[in-house]
């Protein structure tokens, strides 16, 4: 693996002329993106699951993170750990079921079992092996490190690395928090998966998650549906409020590479902005949860977690979209043109069946595969793969509300800057320079 | 007078294929059309373990359109700022296997098999699986008071997304 860091930069920064360039190679070298997963992916903290898809002792599930096929486990002992789905003897996968509830794991191969904690706990054998054979533990199942934020569990590779908590920084901290604090009691993941896949490098739908630019061009169907729907009631008038789009929110850059899009598009907020279409009795409940807000964490937080639409990404490829749905979108290179997209819908766990109703509809109404508009984000995607390999156009010009600051990776511009993306890409660049480390100082 | 209501299994396949030429013509004002004012159209997860019995309202499908967005899907595919159709795939439909699988009332419950091929730019893709439809007679005509579709897939990894009507 090569894990040598590039000399020469795939960004272009001109702080005078503030502009900000980033060299397509970075979209379609294979070259690149070997680099990428030894200096970023296997260096950065990566979405694994979240506690509330397995609460209970035993329960697991299986998913593959950078390609390698791991056991997300809440063990016997009330932890949640994860190792890698694979037998110490000769490799085969010891969990073969999406998901489960299980005392022990035992390999199909040959008998050998592991209990939830990774132990081999029998080789179903009574010969031919010596009796302290796995006394240092080297044949028990290969653990992975594990931290958890508010709910959300992810992996490293790498055994020195920073805590998650340093990893996330404040700004994405407080970010998670407002996320949790909808919940009086807990967020929770609701049944059902989207998984689907988009023939373009990752970092195109990185860019996209949380563009507050793309919206007019690219989704005015969507907003000619909304302007449809609304019509007659007090939400109507869809294009003048998108035309004040910039009045409030902004793009931030939230440091480490991680960004966010807040902004106002008026679609509602299961959390905490009702509007028309849901009927009263939506209104009274989405009311006292404002309320509830309101009177713990004062006005101006309540306004923030429920008015605010927040498109934000997690470095590297963690997409958290808390619009007029609550979405973890995990986005999965495969190789430097394609990607795999998982995601899943997010949920208070005292919500009314109703409410449930209604979020889960705003989800697929605009996310996900059949949505209206995620689909037209992955053409715009896969257009700009084709396009770019064979051109004589060597930069992407990221440049628009590019800030005259020192690190980018905290500047902010507004909400149909770009400004939040440049900090992404300083991450970016930073770590496959080896200019900056997600290493603890030993 | 039940009797009257009965749609039969030659009834169902015509109308079946009717369906699918609309789709494979890009006819979906008239597709649109085809659903009562109560209907629905979905599609369950790859992941859902029963799709058959799985309530969109409380589990995440990949699509599940009441009337009013079915209609809106019909005219937002049609239009040329629907990116993702934009030019139209060409679609093949091949509904199959049709059989009636109970009445009630006013309602006849049929089930199909699916296949559809479609191209958009230089790849092309396949969606298989299951649709249970309700059928309803209004008048003369038959219409759709639901279609739900389990696919034989386990992600869309193959297809992408899922742009087109199946």
């Amino acid at each position: 693996m090569n894990t040598k860091a590039i000399q020469e930069s795939l960004i272009e920064v001109d702080k005078d002329c503030r502009t900000f360039r980033i060299n397509r190679e970075a979209y379609y070298s294979q070259e690149v993106f070997e680099m990428e997963k030894a200096l970023i992916f296997d260096k950065c903290w990566l979405y694994l699951g979240h506690r509330s898809e397995i609460p209970n002792k035993g329960d697991f599930l299986t998913r593959t993170v950078m390609g390698r096929n791991l056991i997300f486990q809440h063990s016997r002992k009330g932890e949640l750990v994860a190792f890698y789905n694979t037998c110490t003897h000769r490799g085969a996968a010891v969990c073969w079921d999406r998901k489960g509830n299980s005392k022990v794991h035992s390999c199909r191969y040959h008998g050998w079992v592991y209990d939830t904690e990774g132990k081999l706990k029998s080789m179903n054998t009574e010969t031919g092996y010596p009796e302290d054979i796995n006394a240092d533990g080297h044949l028990d199942l290969p653990r992975v490190r594990v931290e958890e934020y508010g709910g959300l569990n992810f992996v490293n590779f790498n055994d020195n690395a920073i805590s998650l908590y340093d990893f996330l920084g404040e700004q994405v901290r407080d970010l998670l928090d407002s996320i949790n604090a909808q919940s009086a009691e807990e967020m929770i993941i609701l049944p059902g998966e989207h998984a689907y896949s988009i023939n373009a490098n990752y970092k195109f739908l990185i860019e996209n998650s949380a563009d507050g630019y793309h919206l007019g061009p690219v989704h005015q169907t969507y907003l000619e549906f909304l302007a449809d729907k609304y019509s007659g009631t007090k939400e109507s008038g869809v294009f003048a409020k998108m035309a004040n789009f910039q009045e409030k929110g902004g793009a931030y850059a939230m440091g480490n590479g991680h960004f966010l899009l807040s902004s106002n598009v008026p679609t509602g907020r299961p959390v905490g902005y009702w509007i028309e279409e849901w009927g009263p009795d939506i209104k009274k409940e989405i009311g006292a949860n404002r309320q509830r807000l309101t009177d713990q964490l004062g006005q101006e937080r309540a306004d923030y977690i429920c008015d605010m639409q927040k498109n934000s990404v997690i470095f590297p490829n963690l997409v958290i979209n808390d619009i007029l749905a609550l979405t973890i979108r995990v986005i999965e290179p495969v190789s430097p043109i394609a990607m795999k997209v998982n995601a899943w819908c997010l949920a208070p766990k005292e919500e009314s069946d109703e409410l449930k109703e209604i979020r889960l509809d705003n989800f697929v109404s605009f996310l996900g595969p059949s949505g209206f508009g995620s689909p037209d984000d992955g053409s715009m995607l896969n257009s700009a793969q084709k396009s770019i390999t064979a051109c004589p156009t060597e930069w992407t010009e990221l440049s628009k509300g590019m800030q005259g600051v020192d690190d980018l990776r905290v500047a902010s511009g507004m909400t149909d800057d770009e400004t939040h993306m440049q900090g992404y890409w300083t991450q970016w660049d930073m770590l496959m320079r080896g200019a900056v480390s997600l290493e603890q100082q030993i | 007078m039940s009797q009257n209501h009965m749609i039969t299994r030659q009834e169902a396949e015509d109308f079946l294929y009717y369906e699918a030429e609309l789709l494979d013509d890009w006819r979906l004002l008239e597709w649109k059309e085809l659903y009562t004012d109560d209907s629905s159209y979905e599609v369950a997860s790859t992941d859902c373990e029963d799709p058959f019995n799985a309530d969109p309202a409380r589990s995440l499908f990949v699509l599940a359109d009441k009337k009013s967005r079915i209609d809106a899907r019909a005219v937002r595919l049609m239009k040329r700022a629907a990116h993702c159709e934009y030019p139209h795939s060409k679609t093949r439909h091949l509904y199959t296997n049709v059989r009636i699988a109970g009445t009630r009332g006013k309602e006849t419950r049929v089930r199909a098999n699916v296949v559809v091929y479609r191209t958009g730019n230089d790849k092309t893709t396949n969606f298989m699986g299951e649709m249970r439809y309700v059928l309803v007679r209004e008048g003369t005509d038959i219409r759709i008071k639901s279609k739900r579709i389990a696919l034989d897939l386990n992600s869309l990894n193959d297809a992408g997304q899922m742009t087109i009507i199946i």
